[in-house]
């Protein structure tokens, strides 16, 4: 009786689906013509990177093609907005970065994790702190000492005020109390290179953007940031390890507008799931020192709300720390 | 080390690789020909395709975009004086001048042989000392940048022709256009009224392309009357001879050299390098009065320099995994889609591999040239359209390349507000050069100015006395001082 029932209302609910989406402009099921996949970063960047491969990843099992377009600025919320003033039918969708959690508390765009319907996750990039082969930190304590000896001594470079890893450095004074000198420069390459030609004494950035020069002996991993190690610095310990357990990953899912119906929202799911499962997801991702990880629409949501309500609290405590 | 160069040489002699990489090369000169498409976009949008392909094959397809897309933007700049690319803006000087003087062809010729000549140069400086330059690179710090901005900015007077005084108020207009967005230390927002779209600051393409295509439009329809000079649409010869040859020399060899050290640096490309390759060609020349009026060395000395950036840009990129630009920041991630990590490792474990991309952008270089020359004939008809053909195509292109840089439509409304403004200092007589070079390097003065005070807690003087800054320094003081003494003495 019971099972008959939920039978009964879930092909109901099918029906309604497919009526709903047959409103939506196109008829037959979804979908039906192509996608496009609104990117908030230039194209060359992590961003666009992973929207690109799992663009193409997930257009067999899609069957129309899956159209990437680059809406660049203000840390992705020009994006956001667009994206969510899009019909919530599907064939709009968008590359949702780390900062979608980040841009209402840095004051870019009222606009949240909470105001979009999201689909997936698909990888974290973990942080990872690194100094000079040459210089005389051997480990993240000799560093935190040298640093807390003589506050603001140490010239930490990032890759922009506001940007994700500019905050695993300020989490990183504010847990294990120390002060540095904050030099921000455009992006990670910028802050590699200085770090690099020795005009800084540390950075923070993405693991994958350190590793060829962690590898090649020019500089040294002292801590990765994520509470598990990264299997491309099987090495080095992680913060938490370290009884400093601070560090929040970049991270890679994908959003549609707010009132997505249920049988486009599992339709995109399952196809960047598949799209997931590939071979050459896995390499990416190990070659970009990305975690490959899945979210289900259900625990991206939880997460995402997650890192949308930690930012709003950290970020303007961080930015207004006493120095 | 000799095994490795044949090994190299080897994988990318087989005609799939040399077929992807004239496909690259075709469609890096139409992306670059065409204003707001741009190389780092085709070669993103190609990348997905690479992994189907193997290493080599899907190099080959991405080196060739690269190596055609400035080239390619020097034809319409040269054509039409709308520059494809900003780092064509100074190929538009004397090539557009050259093209009014009836000498398309020999000024397509030249863009397609110096482009060949500065690509080779920089890749044959790659094959001997990627190391030296690399770390002569990473000397470049915050005080370093500030001082190259600095240098290029006094390069406004140069550009300025006669009227130095409206040159140089045309600059401060430039460098404080250049201020609006984000604070580039705090990221407080400066200039925005309150407007999202304004944060990143003004996207310099639009302006570039209201500047100079729309305001030649402009202005050509409002001179249609005064019918006295036409464009001839005679393309005379292609191929330089030997006269001109003489004189382009040291040009070609001061536009090949800087602009691979420019384009080593990061965050400096072939836009900056063009203008000081083209300035500093102005001051040894002898015949410094045909800059900018159609001087065959001016043209020689941008055209190499741009794409010499391309060899400096890749060193930076294959010996410290680190982006020299915008396109080899997409092609590390090609690079390891196919598992290639680049970086100082790379030399040691795959120097075959590094000789290969070596031989295949020395190959890139060899085709443009080829393409080039056989290509200038039927892209010369263009000037035979109808002029309102011609006007209502530059407004097309322009539009539609203005908005698909950012997908935004702002940047469309900034073009055309670019091309009024531009169109109005041409009447008025007000050159647009200085208001380029302050957008473009007014970020740079700023943001690296603000490093370097960060870096040496506020103390000026010993941030400007370090050696290369010094020699910016010192360079930059004579470039507004010797004009003013020669004047005195004479």
């Amino acid at each position: 009786m019971l099972s008959g029932m939920l039978r009964c209302s879930a092909s109901l609910a099918v029906v309604v689906g497919i009526s709903f989406s047959g409103c939506s402009s196109t008829s037959g099921p979804f979908p039906s013509k192509e996608l496009k996949l609104i990117v908030q970063a230039s194209p060359g960047g992590l961003s666009d990177s992973v929207s690109r491969i799992m663009a193409s990843l997930s257009e067999p099992d899609l069957g129309v093609p899956v159209v990437c377009e680059n809406k660049p600025g203000a840390s992705g919320a020009l994006a956001y907005s667009y994206v969510v003033r899009r019909p919530p039918d599907g064939y709009t969708i968008g590359h949702a970065a780390v900062e979608i959690a980040m841009v209402r508390a840095l004051g870019y765009a009222d606009i949240g994790p909470e105001d979009v319907d999201l689909i997936c996750l698909v990888s974290k990039s973990p942080p990872v702190l690194v100094v000079r082969a040459d210089s005389p930190w051997k480990n993240f304590s000799d560093f935190v000492d040298a640093a807390r000896k003589e506050p603001n001594s140490l010239i930490m470079a990032n890759s922009g005020t506001g940007s994700i890893w500019h905050f695993n450095t300020l989490l990183m004074e504010q847990y294990a109390d120390l002060r540095v000198t904050h030099v921000p420069y455009n992006g990670s390459s910028g802050s590699l290179a200085s770090l690099l030609g020795g005009h800084v004494d540390a950075v923070i950035a993405g693991a994958g953007e350190a590793v060829a020069n962690v590898a090649a002996g020019r500089l040294r991993a002292l801590a990765i940031l994520p509470p598990s190690r990264s299997q491309i610095y099987p090495e080095t310990p992680t913060t938490h390890e370290l009884k400093y357990p601070f560090g929040v990953p970049a991270w890679s899912g994908f959003f549609a507008p707010k009132g997505l119906p249920q049988d486009v929202l599992v339709r995109l799911e399952a196809a960047f799931r598949k799209a997931f499962e590939t071979e050459e997801w896995r390499k990416l991702c190990h070659e970009r020192g990305m975690e490959a990880e899945f979210l289900n629409s259900e625990d991206f949501q939880k997460f995402a709300l997650d890192q949308g309500i930690f930012f709003g609290a950290e970020i303007p405590k961080l930015l207004t720390m006493k120095r | 080390m000799s095994t490795e160069i044949i090994d190299g040489l080897l994988a990318v002699l087989q005609w799939k690789v040399l077929g992807f990489l004239s496909v690259g090369v075709v469609l890096g000169a139409i992306f670059g020909a065409l204003p707001g498409l741009t190389a780092t976009m085709g070669v993103a949008i190609l990348t997905p395709l690479t992994f189907w392909l193997s290493a080599e094959e899907g190099l080959a397809m991405l080196l060739g975009i690269y190596g055609g897309a400035i080239p390619g933007g020097g034809i319409p700049a040269i054509l039409i004086n709308v520059p494809g690319t900003p780092a064509s803006i100074a190929t538009s000087w004397d090539g557009y001048a050259l093209s009014r003087q009836g000498k398309a062809g020999l000024a397509l010729g030249i863009n397609a042989i110096l482009s060949t000549i500065g690509q080779l140069t920089s890749i044959f400086f790659l094959a001997v000392a990627a190391f030296p330059i690399a770390s002569f690179a990473l000397r470049f710090g915050p005080a370093e940048y500030f001082g190259l901005a600095l240098f290029g900015i006094s390069l406004m007077a140069g550009v300025s022709g006669k009227r130095v005084i409206q040159g140089m108020l045309a600059g401060m207009l430039g460098l404080s256009l250049a201020m609006v967005g984000l604070d580039p230390m705090t990221a407080y927002p400066r200039y925005t009224f309150g407007q999202a779209e304004f944060l990143d600051g003004i996207s310099f393409v639009p302006v570039m392309i209201g500047l100079f295509g729309l305001a030649e439009v402009l202005t050509q329809i409002s001179e249609r009357n005064k019918t006295t000079d036409t464009p001839p649409a005679a393309l005379g010869r292609i191929l330089p001879r030997l006269t001109e040859w003489k004189k382009m020399i040291v040009g070609a060899a001061a536009g090949a050299g800087l602009g691979t050290l420019v384009g080593a640096v990061p965050a400096a490309g072939g836009d900056i390098g063009s203008v000081i390759s083209w300035e500093q060609a102005r001051r040894i020349s002898r015949e410094k009065e045909k800059f900018g009026k159609g001087s065959i060395e001016g043209l020689a000395a941008s055209c190499a320099s741009c794409n010499s950036a391309i060899g400096g840009a890749m060193t930076t990129m294959l010996t410290l995994g680190i982006p020299g630009d915008a396109v080899s920041a997409v092609l590390i991630g090609a690079l390891m889609i196919h598992g290639i990590q680049p970086g100082p490792l790379l030399f040691r474990d795959k120097a075959s591999f590094v000789f290969s991309l070596v031989f295949l952008m020395a190959f890139a270089a060899i085709l443009i040239m080829a393409i080039g020359l056989l290509g200038a004939r039927p892209l010369a008809r263009a000037l035979r359209l109808p002029n309102a053909w011609l006007w209502a195509g530059i407004v097309l292109f322009g539009t539609v390349g203005s908005y698909a840089l950012n997908n935004a439509i702002v940047d469309v409304w900034a073009m055309f507000v670019a091309g009024i403004v531009g169109f109005l200092f041409r009447k008025a007589n007000i050159p647009l050069g200085p208001l380029v070079l302050g957008l473009i390097l007014g970020p740079m003065m700023e943001s690296n100015l603000r490093r370097a005070l960060i870096l040496s807690r506020g103390d000026w003087t010993g941030t400007l006395t370090q050696p290369i800054v010094l020699f910016f320094l010192v360079a930059t003081a004579l470039s507004l001082l010797v004009p003013l003494i020669k004047r005195r003495k004479t």
